[in-house]
């Protein structure tokens, strides 16, 4: 019995979702393995990243992977990218699918945080800095978003007016 | 006289805000105008709106940009993530004109429009590019003759080239932060990893143990290749990793030696003779043994404080 069984609707639907999602140039991957030959991720211990991600995209198994942590351990470096002798941009596919991901809500618990800080101060990363910056002679609040209540109002509008705001996250 | 908006992201200013002192003594010094960019958030972080949503993503971004375009600058970052995420933000709507349109329909909510004035640097290539290597030499009070320093120029600054105006001859061999660091007197050996990933990043949310793996690996390559004084680095994420990871790493069994880590402005501002207590004051991995022997008497290769060109950019 066949691992898997190729279906050409589940095929053109994966293709489809991916180029919708930002991994347009998926069709272009001739399997080489430049792309995770060079990834950091996939050294660390995270397989289905670049070549066999979209290895298994290509074979349609879209929804399959919905629980796949692999993709959340891309570094975002981009070398994939600068290696890729067919220009897929790798990288852009790895992202295409955490967007699938994320609107199915299957991301770790941890990334919510980010999403709450840089709802809240228009920053992923806050901690108040007051003490560490005023030791350094900085004025205690930095110049951004995070003292700024217009920033904050017009960074969640971007955020309440985009498929983010309709994962009721905020 | 140039002039750059500077886009200070997260970690600079609320975990290493001794890194923003530095940009804001070194650059005014060396004859370049700081500008704040108020009201600049995240770029987004790439766990964050790049990870949900394309548009979204360049809508957040083209906002931090639009800052900028308002006050007519370009925008220096010192942070690698944060200028790989606004450079290729910027990239994806300047391909395509219908993300373009949906980007400015965005922002069109929030009263902004993208126009793409405002190119994008790291702080590092307004250093080599702009500055230039000569004005820093000139510019010193110590020389740092005879310290070994491994450098870490990061993922985001070299990858994808295709998007960035300032390029390596070759990014999988940078040379640019080595030429800085000579700039300063010391030498910058090449070592087998230079290129490596540090494991900082989405990597360290996802599973702590891999990244830690990660960057073992590349310190011990550091170590035993070319045991440096120190380490420096022209990201922020991998100070952050370097300084934080080793103490780590010694806690559990798995390395018997400590490398103090700097910023790169951070041992520029040290090398121009600025008050460490400012520039170069927190770390987990001790430094000051390090900072003693760089601002030494017998390092001294001139006796006046650094020529300010400009006022600081902030005189508090």
């Amino acid at each position: 019995m066949p691992a898997i069984v190729l279906d050409s609707d589940k095929i053109q639907d994966s293709v489809k979702r991916i180029m919708e999602y930002g991994g347009t140039g998926v069709l272009k991957c001739v399997q080489c393995g430049a792309c995770s030959a060079v990834c950091p991720g996939v050294k660390a211990g995270f397989p289905v990243l670049c070549r066999l991600l979209i290895k298994k995209l290509l074979e349609g198994q879209f929804e399959e992977l919905v629980e796949e942590t692999s993709t959340w351990g891309c570094q975002a470096c981009n070398r994939c990218t600068e290696v890729c002798p067919q220009g897929v941009r790798p990288q852009e596919v790895v992202f295409a699918y955490r967007r699938y991901q994320a609107s199915e809500l299957a991301f770790s618990s941890s990334a919510t945080t980010s999403q709450m800080n840089l709802y809240g101060t228009g920053h992923a990363v806050f901690t108040e800095a007051g003490p560490l910056r005023e030791k350094v002679g900085l004025p205690a609040k930095a110049p951004t978003s995070a003292y700024d209540e217009k920033a904050q109002k017009e960074i969640q509008t971007l955020l309440d007016n985009s498929p983010m705001g309709e994962l009721g996250l905020f | 006289m140039e002039k750059y908006g500077l886009y200070l992201g997260c970690n600079i200013p609320f975990k290493a805000p001794d890194i923003e002192q530095s940009f804001r003594k070194v650059f005014p010094a060396l004859g370049i105008e700081v500008t704040d960019l108020p009201g600049a958030g995240c770029c987004p972080a790439w766990g964050t709106a790049p990870s949900f949503d394309l548009t979204t993503w360049c809508a957040v971004s083209g906002r931090n940009i639009t800052i900028a375009e308002d006050l007519d600058v370009p925008i220096m970052t010192g942070c690698n993530s944060c200028f790989g995420v606004l450079s290729e933000a910027k990239h994806f709507i300047e391909a395509d004109a219908s993300r373009k349109k949906a980007v400015n329909e965005k922002l069109g909510l929030i009263n902004r429009q993208f126009k793409g004035t405002s190119d994008i640097y790291h702080i590092s290539h307004v250093l080599y590019e702009k500055v230039g290597l000569d004005k820093i030499k000139e510019s010193l009070k110590y020389d740092l003759s005879g310290l070994k320093v491994a450098v870490q120029p990061g993922c985001h600054i070299l990858w994808p080239s295709d998007v960035y105006h300032v390029k390596e001859k070759n990014s999988f061999f940078p040379t640019q932060l080595k030429e800085l660091v000579e700039a300063l007197g010391a030498s910058a050996p090449h070592y087998s990893r230079l290129e490596a990933c540090c494991g900082m990043g989405g990597m360290r949310s996802t599973d702590v143990e891999k990244s830690l793996e990660l960057f073992k690996t590349k310190l011990l390559s550091i170590k035993e290749e070319i045991d440096p004084d120190c380490i420096v680095t022209t990201c922020s994420s991998c100070f952050l990793q370097f300084d934080m990871s080793q103490k780590t790493l010694k806690e559990r069994g798995e390395i018997d030696f400590e490398i103090p880590v700097f910023y790169y402005t951070q041992l520029l501002a040290l090398a121009m003779g600025f008050d460490p207590a400012n520039v170069a004051a927190l770390c987990v991995t001790p430094r000051d043994a390090i900072i003693a022997e760089i601002q030494s008497e017998a390092r001294k290769v001139r006796e006046q404080e650094p020529l300010m060109t400009l006022a600081p950019s902030i005189d508090r």
